[in-house]
């Protein structure tokens, strides 16, 4: 009896014994982001440092897995598309503090959090597209519910973290009330129900199925290095909304250190790296999006699209509204 | 009066293999014909050629109904197996397994009205002493249940004709021969016509007023059971339905008359009633004499010429199978049946001749 | 049957792989006790009624079109002498190697209103906007379950036609005397006595489509799945996401048991199958119609798909896609593999207690260990960490105390889990499969082998086993190609830097550069038609 029962906590042994081995000069990450966006700056991380990355990729469930972990959780940095999902690891209590002079340096007050547990890389801004056959147009958000649009805008599903976040600063600024009304009027503007990905919205442009769209801004740098997409992307104009008055919505792409993080010093040193002028421009150039550090430029093209006035609404608060954003997007019915 | 079914000169083919030829029948109404034959005979074909399951390759079968209407089956007008008001009982029943006993025995009655159907199944549940079964579903019941269940079944669209596919093969061995005479006075009762198929030479004595027995896709003789027993037209049907032993003899031309000679005794050309030559095989002729255990009998003095080599036991005595001691000439035998109310032993060697008259002798090929 | 020592022990395995399989149930309907009240309010308040609509119009309409696609094409080819019948037969099941979320991509974007097909009759027709003609909205409820039946209907057409071909030609031939024609003894007789089969496999494809998130999202309807990862996701409230997930499978469950309550009662096996019968010979305007009808089935199901996928690996593959592609074709196999060869073993114990094992609760084992397949791969996935998560806990607690170093996540963090869940998902196959394999082998041969001396176990070795080699084979397949198929579950479960060819195409789909996957996309397709290959060749040459 003692003898069947011990092999199997011998082999478990061995194998722990054989894992913790390999966990040496390494660092693991759960990320929320694809891997083919980040692993470029993965490798050229591991060339100078020599720590090797590991990766897991998941859009769905890392907070709770990283839960059911708990202290015995192998990650160590986290990756996420999204303000809300840093605030909800935040919440959650699975973050800690991370703190380098490189970090102070490298990320401004309004991309971090008070107490240093996470930190934005990217800023994203969720743009207008419209159709060049409109003309230049200056839009608000607001717009978008107006009736002379009816049946003439496209969007992918409002319950899509990055639209979600939208509803949510729309709430900061107009109240629920306000909100909802705003959300059934787009709805009935819609020209067809909530679906495919931003990009989709702007190949439907492209094929006359509709004029207006809600997309990230990266979207479009892609979609213009890309052979087939770039018809659809030369089809509209980008638009930066609410330019005169509070200035575009923006969200964050961001990295946070795990709380029970085993390899802290390779993360510290991946995380300073991240934030690195290199990196950031790496960034810039490959994805198409706004580097938080300030004085490495956005890419020539994203340049191109002219400047900007961002909303200053603080991260926190449009994290704050998540909740209240979807309760609005279920009572419109906003994706049936 | 017309017959009920008339066949004619009935084949089938089945790729490019005869399984029936020749095959003529009549019935009158009311007759129950017994099918008998060993395995692979055709009789099972030829009781799906009739139903309409099997595609006839030429001939014909006229059926005359009770309502003085005739049909007609021929190769140019096939008949589709629905319109032929014919009824089956088949082997393991067949009964619906998803349909209660009532539904099962209303399948065929869907032309009434209901009420009608009501009353026709409450009359065959009586018929057939099924009247608390109406709702249990076949697997619910005994394999005797489900036999009277299937008869009710195709007795209900009052079928002119009612083919039964060796009906009695399930139920055991003691209820059989009392299942069998109820069932015949039922289709008596009815003046029900019915042929029926079995590989067992009893049921068609207790069950049929008439006996065909089949062979290689031929009907060979066919006939009141009493007849067919007493002349078997050939060595097949004698030996189907195993009227005696057989023994090899040989003729021999004497001065004056021609000599039957076998290994256990002559006998002379006025003890043979018929000789049933059977002309297919010509070439090597072998004449064997059909012997019936009472033409046997014992006789002391002489040298012996059998060994026992089996005993058994009946209410009439014991049962003896014997073979002859010189096994090596040309009209060696063995299980030649004999009665006998004394006891031998195993290789006792006993000597025995030929009596009576009215043989038959037959020829079969080797 | 089972005497003595192994008894005992059998017992003991039988309950432990059913418990095990079990757990992750248990621990998801008690995730659920917690679930606020507020929430459901809301949600109840404003979009669940529709949702639980969308979900129950799914399920018919799916069950439906299976139903119309298969149950005909199952007659066509079992019934009737239709052209070409003998390759039909197998063609008609090739649907089932496509992954349904593949499918659904490729339709949306086909018949989308910026798919090629729209496009070019735009410019054939010099048409300006969706003003100017009609066309059907794939992305509606409708194009979900014509395409998730496309893929899905070969579990009817495979179940049937087995069922017609086995059933007892005596009861058609009594059927016909009493007065029915070829037609009416087809519904009233062949039809009837198959739905045991057409009950099965019906109840099969609604429990896939319920439990089904990855589909439905391409084609923008949102049903009780998306209320579960909204709630989960969104709300963050995972206990609500459990209570959802619970009264899915409930839901499911309650199928399942009244389909078996309507026809209790009855029984349906055919006691001899009867190979020699007729099949009916079609008129030409019948083999026509028939003959479109299979070959529209093959193509849309199969050809069109995988034409779309050629045409991509043309224009985009190269080298260096296929060398990545051996290494994650290969945690896809090994995957498979294991589940496979895990969910058939576990099958054979539990059908084997089952059958021969004395205890009035034997039949219990079986029936909780397939519950699994009612569950989304996701839900699953969250409820294998919380099962194992506390697990690898204890485990390392004890490690530590006891002086070792901490082993790590060696159960939730590994491929352990994963291939666990897969088990979980799929175990319901593999029983079904060996259950209908052990229900073909007489009772009698249980009692033989003692006859002569041969105890139990080696007797179930000699005689039970090889008896069900086929239907070991069939099982093993059948998981193996579910495994290979199956995404949401991997997703999340996945240890470090681990790729299978569904989480690639997956992402790549997400991204909407499925050209760059269409290869992975193939090479699952091919595994998928190892199984129907082998199958159809088993039925050959049996």
């Amino acid at each position: 009896m003692n003898k069947i029962w011990f092999s199997p906590l011998v082999l478990i042994a061995l194998l722990g014994a054989s894992l913790n081995v390999a966990a040496t000069d390494e660092v693991n990450v759960y990320s929320y982001r694809q891997p083919f966006l980040v692993e470029p700056l993965f490798n050229e991380f591991t060339k100078a440092s020599g720590i090797k990355v590991n990766v897991v990729f998941a859009k769905k469930g890392m907070a709770e897995r990283l839960t059911r972990e708990g202290e015995y959780s192998p990650a160590d940095i986290l990756l996420t598309t999204d303000i809300s999902r840093l605030i909800e690891l935040k919440a959650k209590g699975l973050l800690q503090p991370a703190q380098s002079t490189e970090l102070s340096v490298a990320i401004p007050a309004q991309f971090k959090a008070a107490d240093d547990t996470w930190y934005a890389l990217t800023t994203r801004v969720r743009n207008i597209y419209s159709a060049k056959r409109l003309g230049k147009i200056d839009f608000n958000y607001e717009d978008l519910a107006d009736e002379k649009y009816q049946g003439r805008i496209c969007t992918r599903s409002g319950k899509h973290p990055y639209n979600v976040a939208l509803v949510a600063s729309m709430i900061a600024e107009h109240g629920k009330a306000d909100t909802l009304t705003w959300l059934q009027k787009v709805k009935a503007n819609l020209a067809r129900k909530p679906q495919g990905s931003d990009r989709a919205q702007v190949q439907a442009i492209h094929q006359n199925l509709c004029d207006i769209s809600l997309g990230n801004s990266y979207y479009f740098g892609n979609m213009l290095k890309d052979e087939k997409q770039k018809l659809w992307a030369d089809a509209v104009y980008i638009n930066f909304p609410n330019q005169n008055n509070r200035g575009a919505h923006v969200n964050i792409s961001g990295m946070a250190m795990a709380k029970y993080a085993p390899n802290k010093v390779n993360a510290l040193a991946l995380m300073n790296f991240l934030v690195s002028a290199p990196a950031q421009k790496m960034y810039a150039e490959t994805n198409m999006e706004y580097p938080v550090r300030p004085g490495v430029k956005p890419s020539k093209l994203v340049a191109a699209w002219g400047q900007f006035k961002a909303d200053d609404l603080s991260l926190e608060t449009i994290a704050k509204h998540r909740k209240a954003a979807l309760i609005l997007l279920d009572k419109a019915k906003f994706d049936l | 009066m017309k017959p009920l079914i008339h066949i004619e000169n009935l084949a089938v083919e089945l790729q490019a293999k005869v399984i029936l030829t020749q095959v003529d029948l009549s019935l009158a109404k009311g007759e129950i014909l017994g099918l008998v034959g060993p395995s692979g005979c055709g009789k099972t074909t030829l009781l799906n050629t009739l139903a309409g399951f099997v595609e006839q390759s030429a001939g014909t079968i006229e059926i005359n109904t009770s309502n003085q209407q005739q049909i007609k089956i021929s190769t140019a007008d096939m008949l589709p197996a629905e319109q032929r008001n014919i009824g089956m009982i088949f082997q393991d029943y067949a009964l619906f397994p998803h349909l209660s006993v009532n539904e099962n025995i209303c399948f065929g009655l869907k032309k009434l009205t209901k009420t009608e159907q009501k009353k026709r199944c409450e009359e065959l549940l009586t018929l057939l002493e099924l009247t608390e079964f109406g709702q249990r579903y076949p697997h619910q019941l005994s394999g005797g249940q489900q036999q009277r269940v299937a008869i009710a079944r195709a007795l209900a669209p009052q079928p002119s004709l009612l083919l039964l596919d060796e009906p009695f093969s399930n139920i055991d061995a003691r209820l059989r021969n009392e299942l069998m005479i109820e069932i015949r006075q039922l289709l008596k009762r009815l003046g029900m016509t019915a042929i029926f198929v079995t590989h067992n030479k009893d049921e068609v004595f207790t069950f049929a007023d008439k006996i065909a027995v089949m062979h290689q896709g031929q009907v060979l003789q066919i006939g009141s059971p009493a007849n067919v027993c007493q002349q078997p037209n050939s060595w097949q049907v004698a030996d189907f339905l195993q009227l005696g032993s057989w023994l090899p003899v040989a003729l021999v031309a004497g001065v004056n008359h021609t000599q039957v000679t076998s290994s256990i005794g002559q006998l002379a050309a006025s003890a043979i009633a018929n000789v049933l030559v059977d002309n297919k095989h010509d070439s090597t002729v072998n004449y064997q004499l059909l012997v019936k255990p009472n033409n046997i009998d014992l006789c002391q003095q002489q040298v012996c010429n059998v060994l026992v080599e089996h005993i058994g036991v009946t209410e009439q005595g014991y049962h003896y199978l014997l073979s002859s001691i010189e096994q090596n000439s040309a009209l060696a035998f063995s299980h030649l049946s004999f009665y006998s109310q004394e006891l031998f032993a195993l290789g006792d060697k006993l000597a025995i001749k030929l009596k009576g008259e009215h043989f038959n002798l037959y020829t079969r090929s080797t | 049957m089972l005497a003595g020592n192994k008894n005992t022990s059998w017992k003991f395995f039988s309950w432990f792989f059913a418990l095990a399989l079990m757990s992750p149930i248990v621990v998801m309907l008690l995730g659920s006790i917690n679930a606020s009240s507020d929430l459901f309010s809301h949600l109840w308040a404003t979009v669940l009624p529709e949702y639980i609509r969308n979900t129950l119009v799914l399920g018919v309409l799916v069950a439906l079109l299976s139903f119309c696609f298969g149950v005909p094409a199952a007659a066509l080819i079992s019934q009737t002498n239709i052209v070409m019948g003998k390759q039909l037969r197998w063609l008609l099941m090739l649907p089932l190697a496509m992954p349904a979320y593949l499918v659904a991509y490729l339709y949306t974007d086909l018949f989308d209103y910026a798919g090629p097909v729209q496009r070019l009759l735009r410019a054939w027709f010099d048409w300006q906007s969706p003003n100017d003609y009609y066309f059907f909205d794939i992305r509606t409820i409708g194009g979900a379950a014509v395409v998730i039946a496309l893929v899905m209907f070969p579990y009817v057409y495979m179940l049937t036609r087995t069922a017609f071909e086995q059933q007892d030609r005596n009861l058609l031939r009594a059927s016909r005397l009493l007065g029915c024609t070829e037609r009416q003894s087809f519904y009233q007789m062949t039809l009837p006595l198959a739905r045991p089969a057409i009950a099965v496999s019906l109840a099969l494809v609604t429990m896939e489509t319920l439990a089904d998130f990855a589909t439905v999202q391409y084609f923008a309807v949102s049903t009780l799945t998306t209320a579960i990862y909204d709630t989960w996701l969104g709300y963050s409230d995972f206990a609500a996401a459990n209570a959802l997930a619970s009264v899915l499978m409930l839901f499911i469950l309650f199928i399942v048991i009244a389909e078996q309550r309507a026809r209790a009662g009855q029984r349906h096996q055919s006691s001899r199958p009867n190979t020699q019968h007729q099949r009916k010979q079609l008129s030409i305007a019948q083999q026509i119609i028939g003959s479109i009808f299979c070959w529209f089935l093959v193509f849309a199901g199969f050809l069109l798909p995988v034409i779309l996928l050629l045409v991509m690996v043309i224009n985009y593959a190269d080298y260096p896609q296929f060398i990545a592609l051996i290494a994650t074709g290969k945690n896809s196999i090994e995957i498979a593999i294991y589940t496979a060869t895990i969910a058939t073993v576990i099958a054979l114990i539990l059908a084997l207690f089952q059958r021969l094992h004395q205890s009035r609760s034997r039949m219990i084992p079986v029936q909780i260990s397939g519950f699994g397949y009612a569950i989304p791969g996701t839900v699953l996935a969250m409820a294998m960490l919380a099962t194992f998560g506390p697990l690898d806990h204890v485990i390392n607690d004890v490690a530590k105390a006891l002086g070792f170093t901490a082993p790590g996540l060696i159960l939730s963090g590994t491929v352990f889990a994963i291939v666990f869940a897969y088990i979980v998902r799929f175990s319901a196959i593999a029983n079904g499969t060996i259950n209908a394999g052990i229900s073909q082998i007489p009772k009698s041969l249980d009692l033989a082998p003692a006859s002569l001396g041969v105890k139990t176990l080696p007797a179930i070795f000699r005689v039970h086993l090889p008896l069900l080699k086929s239907s070991i084979l069939v099982a093993w397949l059948l998981v193996f190609v579910e495994a290979m198929k199956e995404l949401p579950a991997v997703l999340l479960l996945r240890p470090f830097n681990f790729e299978t060819l569904s989480t690639q195409i997956y992402q790549l789909i997400s991204d909407e550069r499925l050209e760059q996957g269409a290869l992975g996309a193939i090479l699952i397709v091919l595994f998928g038609l190892l199984p129907i290959i082998i199958l159809n060749r088993q039925k050959d040459n049996p």
